[in-house]
């Protein structure tokens, strides 16, 4: 035993490292972050990206990444400065020393996962009524969403192995993709001409650009890695190449999965499609009974979709746990159940909202658009409230890592390379402005979410005055 | 002999502690260690209520798990002071049951105590019972009393020496059910 050097009877405090065991190895944070990035994007969005760019619409996906991927260069180096759970709301919080403006921020995020988690289940819900049909859709989204609370409320995907059997699930879909891509261009049936196609509709550079921010979707998720830096063993060395390496594999495979799509299944059949990746499979191209691959490859993507909305999940009722314990929610959301040590309050609350906004999408979407509007799914609703907050918070964030530049720095600070964090955060802007301009409606959404962060707020002031007078 | 205490952060982990302490001669105990295990991917990876008010004033917007576990334990460990055997703080992170049960053998400990958070899990076993079922030594399963009638407990729980009052809930469980359950080839 490691640690009998100190006698005497007194009480001694921690003495030596094997007493602090951590857990979390930086190939667990790979699979980690490269599983909650795969599940939230390439299964869900694929349809929406290409039908907005057409057949170049992976150029979208490879931007989007790149931009995305420098944004994680300054989580990197801020986890590495502050190897905590509370992610961009303690960057912030240290860079600018503003209540309200951390409060803003975290509420931030929270709204930001909500409209994910609720993005997720619809996802869910596309990928589901292809193996059978009957269920109505909201149905099905709003038991994943309770299903996924109950599982998180019991612990069963604590375990790390889970993790990464639920990434190698979902890397493994996507290779089917791969392989399909593979072999029809083995046969030589592959017209590559379309990579470079465009919509006819708008100029290429403004289909790009609505792509991206479509498809920015699917790397929203690295940041909850944030949640596990605590335990990270030698995080300054782990975590910026687990991160950036985690986030660089899912690029690639999403711009060879874009390509592969891009050049297997017409366009217009992938934006119609509720679960477009699915569509690929049913070329046929694989020498496997068609209704088996479909249901297996259907099964994959609802994997990979339930593994990043679990994440989502616990960071909700982790940010509401953290802000209840700092008074500025009400109290009830700190509170742990006796047996299971789980936010159970947090995590109802968290379900209730995420199933509203899956309701409210699923209505808004079913009414019939106006002449000559394309018609908005609700998915596309969700995800376009995720990526205006995401896309603030990233900026954020990197404007936090630009100004604590200097400070709390050891030896061992990652640093990253400082013109391209200035690239990043211009990009995150731009694309910012861009999101909002291209549907102003979504900043009706993130009021509604905001406004719900202020309610919780005034209700614990409220409560928190009466406490005080009662004493 | 080396005790191995877990704390969750609960309340009913230190009843369990100082109800060790109400039957355990100190003289007999060589070491005793107090863990704490967090769960990095649990929603909560680790829930200190032992010692939330006296942490106020701290850097309230760093979560840290780390700090909670770390306090939970020294909480505990204070039980201690004077006690008698030396007291080891650890922590460690993965699942709970598995960590604790690892931890008793590498110390080979001749004791396990653990707090039970009282109903039996349909779903799934809670920590105690796998650390029941798997441990390499006897496990000391410290349960909160029943809630149902509380005046014919009081009077049963009768030996006020044990006078724990943490808290409101704590009070009631002054009279502990333990159960130890003993395998192999112990004392």
């Amino acid at each position: 035993m490691a640690d009998q050097a100190i006698s005497g009877d007194r009480v001694s405090g921690i003495e030596d490292e094997s007493d602090l065991k951590r857990s979390i190895t930086g190939k667990l944070l790979f699979f980690y972050v490269l599983g909650d990035v795969l599940g939230s994007g390439i299964y869900v969005l694929i349809g929406s990206v290409a039908g907005a760019v057409g057949g170049a619409f992976w150029l979208s996906f490879g931007l989007g990444v790149a931009v995305a991927t420098i944004t994680g260069l300054a989580y990197a180096e801020l986890v590495t400065k502050y190897p905590q759970a509370a992610g961009a709301a303690l960057y912030v919080n240290k860079a600018f020393k503003n209540r309200p403006l951390t409060f803003l921020i975290t509420f931030c995020m929270l709204s930001a996962s909500f409209a994910a988690a609720a993005s997720l289940a619809q996802g869910f819900s596309d990928y589901f009524s292809q193996v059978w049909e009957l269920p109505p859709p909201l149905m099905i989204g709003l038991l994943f969403i309770v299903v996924l609370a109950v599982v998180n409320f019991i612990g069963i995907t604590e375990s790390v192995v889970a993790n990464v059997v639920m990434t190698v699930i979902e890397v493994s879909g996507l290779v089917i993709i791969l392989i399909c891509g593979a072999i029809f261009i083995g046969e030589g049936r592959a017209d590559f001409g379309k990579l470079v196609e465009f919509n006819a509709e708008s100029s290429p550079i403004m289909a790009i650009l609505a792509g991206i921010a479509l498809a920015f979707f699917a790397m929203t998720g690295f940041e909850n890695a944030a949640n596990v830096a605590e335990e990270t063993i030698e995080p300054q060395k782990t975590f910026p190449r687990a991160l950036v390496g985690g986030m660089i594999a899912a690029g690639i495979l999403y711009v060879l999965v874009a390509m592969t799509a891009a050049l297997t299944v017409p366009i217009g059949t992938l934006a119609g499609s509720d679960a477009a990746l699915l569509e690929v499979v049913k070329t046929d191209i694989l020498p496997v009974p068609l209704a088996l691959i479909t249901i297996v490859f259907a099964v994959i993507a609802m994997v990979a979709i339930t593994n990043t909305c679990l994440v989502a999940l616990v960071t909700q009722s982790r940010i509401l746990y953290g802000m209840a314990r700092e008074d500025v929610v009400p109290g009830v959301f700190g509170k742990v159940h006796a047996t299971r040590r789980s936010p159970w309050v947090a995590l109802i609350f968290a379900a209730v909202v995420v199933g509203a906004l899956l309701a409210i999408a699923g209505q808004l979407a079913v009414g019939d658009p106006a002449p000559g509007e394309e018609k908005t799914t609700a998915l596309e609703i969700l995800v376009n409230v995720t990526v205006v907050f995401t896309l603030f918070i990233y900026g954020m964030v990197i404007v936090a890592a630009l100004k604590l530049r200097g400070k709390d720095e050891s030896e061992g600070t990652f640093k990253a390379w400082t013109p391209l964090l200035v690239f990043g955060l211009l990009a995150n802007a731009g694309l910012l402005v861009y999101s909002v301009i291209n549907d102003p409606t979504s900043l009706i959404w993130c009021a509604g979410l905001l406004a719900l962060g202020g309610v919780l707020f005034l209700l614990e002031r409220a409560f928190d005055r009466r406490r005080s007078e009662s004493v | 002999m080396h005790i191995l205490i877990a704390t969750d952060g609960s309340r009913q982990s230190l009843t369990a502690a100082r109800h060790l302490k109400t039957f355990v001669d100190p003289e007999k105990v060589n070491e005793l260690s107090i863990l704490a295990v967090i769960r990095p991917l649990a929603a909560v990876a680790f829930a200190d209520e032992l010692s939330v008010t006296a942490r106020r004033d701290v850097d309230r917007e760093a979560l840290t798990f780390r700090e909670a576990a770390t306090s939970a334990v020294a909480t505990i460990a204070a039980e201690f002071d004077g006690w008698g055997p030396k007291v080891h703080q650890r922590i460690r992170s993965g699942s709970p049951a598995n960590e604790i049960i690892k931890c008793a053998k590498q110390l080979e400990a001749g004791l396990i105590v653990v707090a039970s958070g009282g109903r039996g899990n349909v779903l799934v076993g809670g920590t105690a019972q796998r650390v029941q079922n798997y441990a390499p030594c006897p496990v000391l399963v410290v349960r909160p009393a029943p809630r149902q009638k509380p005046v014919r407990r009081a009077k049963e729980a009768g030996d006020k020496k044990e006078s724990v009052k943490p808290s409101r809930r704590a009070t009631k469980t002054a009279a502990n059910r333990s159960a130890t359950k003993r395998s192999k080839n112990e004392n």
